[in-house]
């Protein structure tokens, strides 16, 4: 599974032929979805894997997660084969940028994979740090001001949030070492959740806020978010769209393993008002930013801090609704954010604009992209029949069962600010009548989306529709199981 | 025990004392390269600390991070910093956003605050009993830093001294992880100062200047 991304990456090294390192890339992440998935159909029949050293180790969560790493690299390297080539053409980035961009593609995605199957603390916390080194040099692969300067931000302030975090790793060591004795203390994962109860509580609940502080930078969530927008809007658009679809649930995977100990440890009531903390002030702040945005990358990525604050709430809440939700809620994001950011980026192609401001007429000019944007954002906005109306109602269940009516109410009517400021931009993008496309953008770019790119991005929307009605048997199993173990 | 004269001479909190020095002392020093210098101290007192404890304990282990810390913060990092710095041709920080006094004073007032909240809460007994108020005084006077400085390479500055903290706060929880992690660790925080430093080359190119001032394009 790791070894892939790494031979990907070792080809675009070694070639400078465009055509092989694209199709390495893609037919490396074609792969990977086909050993995802059939690790899943392992962990499926009650396999857990381990390697012999105790350093990897993937049950349902982490085999749940290494789906949607999988399939969203995949979505992303076909775009990117289009969007890259598209910018290649257009001159804004030259030959060796380009070939670099493939390269760190794959050791992004290589970050990333480690992350869920990694059973010691301290391997996660590494690759959550690689993740950000290696990502931030993606956010700044047009080397223009503004992305030099996102990147800048990026990489100074994750960096900052993921020291708090190792930190927090060190003082869960240190509690477990207090368990077990002196210099014998545990940071395997499967190791320190058997043990959690014997874990001193108020060493326990420090490491844990410097835990959420730490991983919840890299997460997005308010108020430690502001690298966010900026990241999200420069980074190239396969790129934005990896950021929010996995890196921010990757990131909050860790979170969610420190939080089994954690709530083991001290008790849930402890991780539920942490996380109701966190989840309320992001989908707060970010309803807020929503409504003034008028850039709409950056109306995205606040819809992306909303979503982990919806995520962070229902994962709050708890009790097989709350994580079921939360689960789902991470795999409906990262289907439908990425593919927003993938019909911006074939806006930006075509009008080489992303203010909502000037365009209008997209289901016109461009009826396929505007359909599937158009499922995009409704499902987004959290509109019934679509996916993500149905975790976000398992959570409100879930809260109702729970009594946390503050919360619900605080949901409720941030929604509906989201709800105003996603149609209030995206409604005018693609209704009325076609403005004139800017012949800048028009003259390099096809102004149809090629056949591969088209039918993924179509898959996409359906399985934002198809997944509003119906979850497949196996899918809901998966995340019964992961729900379970996150449950304890 | 004829190591004991370790812990009889209290030499570990001279040494941490000396770490905490180095990052107070960065409040008032102007010249970049000083503060390189100020940098490379704090980190070899950190592989100096590595090493007592590890005569202290007999740990083989702890020999071999002392010498990973030398190797990488105490040599590599600063000579690479010192490069990049002579590439820009920055010399001196512009006058911070906080003045020299008062600045000191909120530092000594964190070192303080931080003194008085740790006496209770997490307490560790053994040699290293100061370590961890040491450390994470050093590691909320680096943030400080990082927060009222300028100069791009300043802030990168700060970043270092913090994660030395936390690897100081690491040390006196753990003793010492397991020589693997250590290595990731190391390897990372490397990797992050190179990437750093392609980066204010980046800046340096586009803003004709590495003051942070000037990054403020992206907003709201």
């Amino acid at each position: 599974m790791m070894i892939i991304p790494a031979a990907a990456a070792l080809i675009c090294l070694l070639t400078r032929q465009r055509r092989v390192y694209e199709y390495a890339t893609v037919a490396g992440a074609a792969a990977m979805v086909f050993i995802a998935l059939s690790i899943a159909a392992g962990v499926l029949r009650g396999l857990v894997i381990k390697s012999p050293g105790g350093m990897i180790y993937v049950d349902a969560l982490s085999a749940f997660m290494l789906v949607i790493i999988a399939l969203l690299s995949f979505v992303a390297a076909v775009y990117s084969v289009e969007y890259m080539g598209n910018e290649l053409t257009a001159g804004h980035l030259d030959k060796k940028a380009h070939r670099y961009y493939y390269l760190l593609y794959n050791l992004f995605i290589f970050t990333m994979v480690l992350i869920p199957m990694a059973n010691n603390l301290a391997i996660l916390w590494m690759a959550i740090e690689g993740t950000t080194l290696v990502s931030a040099l993606l956010v700044g692969t047009y080397r223009r001001r503004e992305s030099v300067e996102a990147a800048w931000k990026y990489i100074i302030l994750c960096t900052v949030g993921i020291t708090f975090a190792l930190l927090g790793t060190f003082i869960v060591y240190y509690a477990s070492s207090g368990a077990l004795g002196e210099g014998k203390g545990v940071l395997e994962w499967t190791a320190l959740t058997s043990m959690a109860s014997r874990l001193n509580p108020a060493t326990i609940k420090l490491g844990f806020i410097l835990i959420i502080v730490g991983y919840g930078t890299k997460a997005g969530l308010a108020p430690v978010h502001n690298w966010l927008p900026d990241a999200h809007s420069e980074a190239p658009t396969p790129i934005s769209a990896l950021l929010s679809g996995i890196l921010l649930n990757c990131a909050f995977y860790g979170v969610m393993r420190f939080a089994v100990i954690a709530r083991a440890s001290c008790g849930p009531a402890f991780v539920r008002d942490m996380m109701f903390l966190f989840g309320i002030s992001s989908v707060v702040v970010a309803s807020v930013f929503m409504l003034i945005q008028g850039n709409v990358k950056r109306l995205l990525a606040y819809s992306s801090i909303e979503h982990m604050g919806i995520i962070a709430l229902s994962f709050g809440v708890g009790g097989p609704f709350g994580l079921y939700a939360s689960l789902l809620h991470i795999l409906n994001h990262a289907i439908g954010k990425p593919l927003m950011f993938f019909v911006t980026g074939r806006i930006k192609g075509l009008y080489n604009s992303v203010e909502s401001e000037g365009i209008s007429g997209i289901l016109k000019a461009m009826p396929l992209m505007g359909v599937i944007g158009f499922i995009g954002v409704m499902a987004l906005a959290g509109a019934p029949p679509f996916s993500m109306f149905v975790s976000e109602f398992l959570m409100l269940r879930a809260l109702a069962a729970g009594g946390y009516w503050y919360v619900m109410g605080v949901f409720l009517a941030t929604g509906g600010l989201v709800f105003y400021g996603l149609l209030k931009n995206f409604g005018g993008m693609f209704l009325g009548a076609p403005s004139m496309p800017l012949p800048v953008g028009a003259a390099v770019y096809k102004s149809k989306t090629s056949f591969i790119t088209g039918t993924v991005m179509f898959g996409m929307a359906m399985a934002l529709v198809v997944m509003g009605i119906y979850i497949p048997g196996p899918l809901d199993r998966l995340i019964t199981l992961s729900a379970g173990i996150i449950g304890g | 025990m004829p190591r004991q004269w370790v812990v009889v001479y209290s030499i570990t909190d001279f040494i941490t004392i000396g770490m905490l020095l180095t990052v107070v002392a960065m409040n008032s020093i102007k010249r970049i390269e000083t503060c390189l210098r100020a940098y490379t101290l704090n980190s070899l007192l950190l592989a100096l600390l590595m090493a007592i404890s590890a005569f202290y304990l007999d740990a083989a282990h702890l020999y071999v991070a002392a010498a990973f810390t030398l190797v990488s913060k105490g040599i590599a990092i600063p000579l690479f910093l010192k490069k990049v710095v002579r590439d820009l041709k920055i010399t001196r920080e512009v006058e911070p956003n906080i003045n020299t006094p008062l600045s000191l004073v909120i530092t000594s007032v964190l070192v303080v605050v931080v003194y008085s909240s740790l006496s209770k809460g997490i307490f560790i007994e053994g040699f290293t009993e100061n370590t961890l108020k040491v450390s994470v005084s050093i590691i909320l006077i680096s943030l400080f830093i990082m927060i009222t400085r300028r100069k791009a390479v300043t802030q990168v500055i700060g970043l270092l001294l913090m994660e030395n903290g936390v690897f100081l706060a690491g040390f006196s929880l753990t003793y010492g992880m397991s020589t693997i992690i250590e290595l990731g660790v190391v390897f990372d925080v490397l990797m992050g100062v190179i990437i750093l430093g392609v980066f204010l080359t980046q800046i340096k190119k586009s803003f004709a200047k590495v003051d942070l001032d000037k990054l403020n394009t992206l907003k709201g």
